[in-house]
């Protein structure tokens, strides 16, 4: 496994599409800070882009590197080799390429700007959203055979996560405003991913605003250490399950 | 008004010329004895040690001072100091040990119904009431500690510096801290509280209510439980204050009730749940303040008619401003908005476009508190963006026709 991994490394070393990943995320981080003379409000800002364009470039990235790989995998596949082997290897290898843009592109100027709690928080989430769009790309990009297929549907989970998701928070919250909802909407906000990131770096910034109406559930669900580590947990099911997903679905593949 | 130098020179000369002093150490008189009526002294001068005399009665004009320090303990039993006199001055003595109890109001030092008292330069320590007074006038209550008992629970605290029916008192460079109201006034008109620091009361930092014509400058507000609350009052000026660090559901930097021709201005608001919100008020004057990293800047009920915001500063609040009606009769000319989006093609410093503070969001947060999970959201950011190209849901009327291109003062 770590040989299939160290050679999709080196593959992906010279990828000049991860490299580009690499220097957008550099590119819109120093921009954002040297536009902004206010670094947290520039953190706030590169918040918004980190939850948006992280996810959809993980995603496309995955698939598509899947399918440009594909031919190699086939002849991997017929060594003898293990088929869980060949996928978790690739998944690392891609997820470790995007990691690494990722803490090149925002963490060097996370860190060099503005670090602190808002920025650790930034930071840890990204990097596992980097590792959940990859882990659903990898499953996405194996269970469909047609790459403009796996493409699209990529970018359909990006919009449901990322625009429709909330939107159908927000309806459903018009829907029973005057039933007690609060309780079920937190948890339900929780289970996206991207919102899940989302609130706990939110959490870091509108303190003050939050601790108005919303302060006690929020308290009881993300509040202390107990809700942090809650929370990094559902993150790590969100990669682990996707990840064995495709895995299981690799192994019984017809080549 | 009351002038401060005047009197303190008055009471030199009144010294140099013909004072007479009593002198009380502990062993020799007690300080009672040296402020009875038939005493022939009209200055006692206490010097350090612990006196225990139960509830102290001042009934005759006197300066009483302490040297060192002295410790005037009231046993816990009642009162610890009252004066029932006028021209009464009490300066330089910790004064400790009221009872506390829900049917009277014991005070570290309570003054009823006389005038000319000044109470200057004491330490209040873990009192029921700090500094009481009631039916004075012309007083001048300066640089005293008022600190609370902090490990009780709010049930058992009273106010720090109490007055009620007052008029023309100062209260000028005190510490309260650690009792429920920090500086509470009713009924208490033409008077001026400044470079007081008012922290950590379990409920208000100032709480004033029927106290017209009254002055609050350069004072500091923070980590009150609730806040400041001011209610029912008319000619309220405000200024050079902070009000900072005051979280909670219903906790407000300033919060104003019922409250006319009120001058607000170059106040700070920091760091609180909410900054400012105005509920009744009529023809308030907010000039020139700051408010920044508050959760709501301004709540503006749109039962306040005729408000006036201008040269404002808002900077990293979650929500600039919000409202909870359609008809909102507010003027907002030439504040600093950090969201501000528009253009300065004439150069003239002033925005081309108008800017609205008021988002869908915060309008939507306004019916359902819990919508807040989805603040910052792409698909919020979506809502308010649409929003401010095609305003059709906040009020039109709520806009700022001259937003600043830069913040005012750097």
């Amino acid at each position: 496994m770590w040989k299939v991994y160290k050679y999709t490394m080196l593959d992906l070393a010279r990828n000049r599409f991860a490299l580009g990943y690499a220097l957008l995320l550099l590119l819109v981080s120093i921009g954002l800070f040297m536009l902004e003379a206010d670094n947290t409000k520039a953190l706030i800002s590169l918040t918004q882009v980190v939850l948006a364009l992280v996810p959809l470039l993980a995603l496309v990235f995955t698939i598509i590197y899947f399918y440009n790989q594909y031919e190699f995998t086939v002849l991997l596949a017929v060594q003898p080799l293990r088929r869980q082997s060949i996928i978790r290897a690739q998944f690392l290898a891609v997820g470790t390429a995007l990691l690494g843009a990722f803490l090149l592109g925002v963490g060097l100027p996370v860190m060099a700007y503005a670090p602190g709690p808002i920025g650790w928080t930034l930071l840890l989430t990204g990097a596992a959203l980097t590792m959940v769009f990859c882990a659903l790309g990898m499953f996405i990009a194996v269970r469909q055979s047609d790459r403009a297929k796996a493409v699209g549907i990529g970018l359909a989970t990006w919009v449901f996560m990322v625009l429709v998701y909330d939107s159908l928070l927000l309806w459903l919250m018009f829907s029973f405003s005057d039933r007690p909802i609060e309780p079920v909407i937190v948890p339900l906000a929780a289970l996206n991913p991207i919102d899940l990131s989302r609130i706990l770096i939110m959490l870091k910034i509108d303190l003050a605003a939050l601790l108005g109406y919303t302060g006690a559930v929020y308290q009881q669900f993300f509040g202390g250490l107990g809700g942090m580590l809650l929370s990094f947990a559902a993150l790590m099911l969100w990669i682990l399950l996707p990840a064995m997903a495709a895995t299981r679905a690799f192994a019984r593949k017809d080549l | 008004m009351l002038r401060t130098p005047t009197v303190l020179l008055l009471l030199l000369a009144a010294f140099s010329a013909n004072a007479r002093v009593c002198e009380v150490r502990p062993g020799g008189g007690s300080i009672t004895q040296a402020l009875a009526i038939t005493a022939d002294c009209d200055t006692v001068r206490v010097h350090a040690g612990t006196y225990l005399e139960g509830t102290i009665t001042i009934q005759r004009p006197v300066v009483l001072l302490g040297e060192g320090w002295p410790v005037i303990d009231g046993g816990g039993v009642g009162e610890v100091i009252i004066v029932k006199a006028a021209h009464v001055t009490i300066q330089g003595f910790v004064v400790r040990g009221t009872a506390i109890s829900d049917m009277n109001d014991h005070a570290g030092i309570k003054c009823i119904s006389v005038s000319d008292i000044r109470i200057i330069g004491n330490r209040v320590e873990a009192c029921f009431f700090g500094i009481y007074l009631s039916s004075v006038t012309r007083a001048l209550v300066a640089e005293n500690r008022v600190i609370g008992d902090r490990t009780l629970d709010e049930s058992r605290r009273a106010n720090g510096i109490h007055l009620w029916k007052c008029s023309h008192v100062d209260v000028l460079r005190n510490t309260a801290m650690h009792h429920r109201d920090g500086i509470y006034l009713e009924f208490v008109t033409d008077s001026r509280v400044s470079y007081d620091t008012s922290a950590y009361n379990a409920r208000y930092g100032l709480h004033f209510m029927f106290s017209h014509r009254d002055s609050y400058t350069h004072n500091l507000f923070h980590d009150n439980g609730a806040g400041v609350a001011v209610m029912f009052t008319h000619e309220v000026t405000m200024t050079d204050n902070r009000f900072e660090h005051n979280r909670g559901a219903s906790s407000y930097g300033l919060l104003l009730k019922e409250i006319n021709d009120a001058h607000i201005e170059r106040n700070t608001f920091a760091d609180n749940t909410v900054g400012i919100l105005l509920d009744g008020c009529n023809r308030a004057t907010v000039i020139d303040n700051l408010f920044d990293a508050n959760g709501w800047a301004v709540k503006l009920f749109a039962n306040s008619t005729a408000t006036r915001f201008e040269g404002n500063r808002f900077s990293g609040n979650t929500f600039d401003m919000t409202t909870n009606g359609d008809l909102v009769m507010t003027t907002l000319t030439g504040n600093y908005w950090d969201r501000y989006q528009g253009y300065d093609l004439d150069r003239n410093g002033k925005g081309d476009v108008p800017h609205r503070p008021l988002s869908v969001f915060a309008l939507v947060t306004e019916r359902m508190p819990y919508a807040m999970v989805l603040s910052r959201s792409l698909m919020v950011n979506l809502l308010d963006q649409s929003e401010r190209l095609i305003p059709t849901l906040t009020p039109a009327t709520l806009q700022d026709t001259a937003p600043l291109m830069h913040p005012p003062h750097g």
